[in-house]
């Protein structure tokens, strides 16, 4: 009597969230793999059934390869570049005593609560393209010599849309691991240190293995998270067509009255997503540490 | 007790969940059954007696509502005050994003005010898969409140190309709203110092460059690659007339092999070279108004762009003497018109609309008097016959544009059914011009991509 109510009552509780994920995810997922079977303008009620031919053409679409490399080059460019800048950064705020610790995160906190119209903006003037650019002036004073780097055209705009990105996840990912590291009990550290172990061997033996598991979870958050940050960033920051990115194929494809081809390319972009997830998942499989 | 206590809680907490969902409020669709509500209509079925309930208007929000803020609710309220039917206004800076998803569940406003050669295309959408109504009547209809017809005041220029006929049958599909010459805008100011000639030839163009080159000076820059959809139109236009300009518009075969099509090229190619090399690292949505910014601080010379750009700048800080200029493209020969694009914004009605005879007498309004004058507040100058007498300030020199023997151009590139993997005529004539002006992309590559694109939308023209 006691359990039937009880699991009356858990499944009255799940109900709202399981029944807006169906609506909302799984309705619309199953909805784009069907409608990428189909071609239909984005506003027009009909629609022609025609089967693989959408898949056909995308896969021959010297736009949607190059969009997808830009898409597999950020995403392991900036995920390397950010793990590695905020595991570190990290490491030295958790472990070492440097004066300012609070200031330094919230410092490397502030972009991530930036809306992506801001850092637009902000990046629109340290890219700017002549001397009074930040990053320009910067290396004007260092180098003695007008420099004046095109930042937001080609060849370099990939590189400007890493730096942004990079500049805008580290600190989320830094805070992550900070809590995870001020879990390590300081006397494993003294203890290692009694061993003779020195400050890289205790990062390298102890900190790293024992955030492991947070690293894990928060890679494969990061990639599914990049593919969507590199679609904004890239429609807010520079010019259509110049370095486009999975999602913004899709949506190009859209406006272009392609709903069923765009449809298309957001399926493939989602198998993709979830295959790298599930690859960086078992690649990164370790036998986890017991503190 | 405690279980009483979360059970109310964990209900509330659904409840305000669900409520999030049940935000868009179904219209009243009741009494006009015909109308967009099933997805299987096609449009032009729904064209019978409707009641004349309040019709939705969905307007883009534009420089002019920015000038004169509350100049569309004043249109609907003199509409209202004038016919009796209430207006809803949607008033948007990005309407295809607020309108959009709602036409995709079948809901359509009734009036849309959205001109062809945006970004997002959704105006081309409609025209691609034919989901406009047919408003040919409206010209012969009588403005409310007044004697005159609509087509007595329309000017007849502005009519009948594609643009408004999309289809070449004679029936009209969208009205002529608003039309503002475009052309190349410099500082005048500069040019009287410096003793320079506004070029009348593009020869004299590229001396005025070497020229200005001296000065450290460029000669050219542009605000985004979509600003060379008018640029391009007029070029066409100067260089091989209204022959070639209709064959251009509608991709004939070879066209691009013409001496006049090499010859658009070769101008635009040379002009990249002679372009601030920092335009394209600004040519996007957030910077241009810093490509625009180089006119102001004499680092270019000159911008192609439309008349609202002396208002969307007003607030930039500029040199010492700067006064806005304004250029037809020049000629190709000595002797040769020059040519202005008139960009012309649309208004028009969906297929699925659900009041289309109470928005058609909308759309017959907006060219009462009444209306014009308020329109005209705003800077916003609507196709009207005797408006150019009406115009104060920058707006008479910009508008005479045409007085000085320019030709003027309208019309758009035929729409072509959307084919994937083929692109739009944004992303295959204009966009590659960055890489033109940052040396990724040479003329030739260049060229050969848009015969390629070009064979297949001849391919798939709307209407062949």
């Amino acid at each position: 009597m006691r359990s039937k109510g009880r699991s009356r009552f858990i499944a009255l509780c799940v109900a709202p969230a399981a029944i807006l994920f169906f609506l909302f995810m799984v309705m619309p997922t199953v909805n784009v793999f069907r409608m990428s079977l189909f071609e239909r303008g984005a506003y027009s009620p009909t629609e022609t059934f025609v089967g693989m031919s959408n898949f056909k053409i995308l896969f021959k679409d010297t736009k949607f390869i190059t969009s997808m490399q830009n898409t597999i080059l950020l995403i392991v460019t900036v995920t390397i570049i950010t793990f590695f800048f905020a595991i570190v950064f990290a490491a030295i705020l958790t472990r070492e005593k440097i004066k300012g610790q609070n200031f330094f995160r919230i410092v490397f906190y502030i972009p991530n609560i930036l809306s992506i119209v801001v850092i637009a903006g902000i990046f629109s003037a340290i890219y700017k393209p002549d001397t009074t650019g930040m990053l320009n002036n910067i290396f004007t004073f260092f180098a003695g010599r007008n420099i004046e780097i095109l930042w937001k055209t080609q060849p370099m705009v990939i590189v400007s849309i890493i730096i942004a990105m990079v500049w805008q996840a580290i600190g989320y990912y830094m805070v992550m691991y900070m809590a995870s590291m001020s879990a390590v009990p300081a006397s494993l550290y003294e203890s290692a240190g009694l061993d003779g172990a020195g400050r890289l061997t205790q990062f390298f033996q102890l900190t790293l293995p024992l955030i492991w598991t947070n690293i894990r979870t928060t890679l494969t958050f990061f990639i599914i998270s990049t593919i969507n940050m590199a679609f904004l960033f890239v429609k807010s920051m520079v010019a259509p067509g110049m370095s486009d990115v999975g999602l913004s194929f899709m949506y190009a494809q859209k406006d272009a009255g392609l709903y069923g081809y765009s449809m298309a390319a957001g399926v493939v972009i989602f198998l993709f997503s979830f295959l790298l997830s599930a690859l960086v998942n078992k690649v990164t499989q370790r036998e986890v540490l017991e503190m | 007790m405690k279980k009483i206590l979360s059970l109310l809680l964990a209900s509330a907490m659904s409840l305000s969940l669900l409520a999030g969902c049940g935000g868009a409020p179904a219209p009243a669709k009741s009494n006009n059954p015909p109308a967009g509500g099933s997805s299987t209509s096609q449009g032009d079925a729904s064209t019978p007696q409707t009641p004349a309930g309040p019709i939705k208007l969905a307007a883009l929000s534009s420089g002019y509502e920015t000038t004169y803020p509350g100049m569309w609710k004043e249109v609907c309220d003199a509409f209202t005050a004038e016919t009796g039917i209430e207006v809803e206004l949607t008033l948007e800076k990005n309407l295809e994003d607020v309108i959009g998803p709602s036409m995709q569940g079948g809901d359509y406003p009734d009036v849309v005010l959205l001109a062809t050669g945006r970004e997002k295309g959704l105006t081309e959408q409609f025209i691609k898969d034919r989901l406009m109504a047919d408003i040919s009547d409206v010209l012969s209809m009588t403005i409310p409140g007044e004697s005159a017809t609509v087509s007595s005041k329309v000017m007849s220029s502005m009519v009948g190309t594609n643009a408004t006929n999309p289809y070449g049958d004679g029936k009209t599909y969208l009205a002529p709203m608003f039309y503002s010459p475009c052309g190349l805008f410099y500082n005048a100011g500069l040019f009287q110092e410096k003793g320079w000639e506004v070029p009348k030839t593009w020869d004299e163009m590229w001396e005025l460059g070497e020229k200005a080159k001296a000065e450290d000076i460029w000669l050219f820059t542009y605000p985004t690659t979509g600003y060379f959809d008018a640029f391009l139109y007029a070029l066409m236009y100067s260089v091989g007339g209204p022959d070639f300009f209709n064959k251009a518009t509608s991709y004939a075969e070879g066209v691009w092999d013409t001496p006049e099509g090499q010859q658009c090229f070769d101008i635009i190619a040379k002009l990249a070279e002679y372009t601030n090399p920092v335009t394209p690292a600004q040519a996007n949505e957030t910077d241009f108004s810093q490509n625009q910014q180089l006119i102001l601080s004499n680092k270019a010379l000159f911008c192609p762009n439309g008349t609202w750009l002396p208002g969307e700048m007003a607030e930039a800080p500029r040199e010492d003497g700067f006064e806005w200029g304004m250029c037809a493209l020049p000629a190709v020969k000595a002797g040769g018109a020059g040519a202005s694009y008139s960009f012309l914004e649309q208004i028009w009605i969906p297929s699925g609309a659900a009041n289309i005879d109470a928005a058609k007498q909308f759309v017959a309004f907006v060219y009462s008097d009444k209306a014009v004058d308020i329109f005209l507040k705003g800077g916003a100058v609507q196709p009207v016959n005797g408006i150019v007498s009406k115009l104060e300030g920058d707006n008479v020199m910009f508008y005479s544009i045409y007085d000085s023997g320019a030709s003027a151009v309208v019309g758009i590139f035929s729409a072509y059914e959307s084919v994937a993997g083929l692109g739009t005529v944004r992303e295959v004539f204009l966009d590659p011009v960055n890489a033109l002006v940052s040396g990724q992309l040479t003329k030739d590559q260049w060229v050969s991509d848009i015969k390629a694109a070009s064979d297949q939308m001849r391919a798939n023209l709307v209407v062949k």
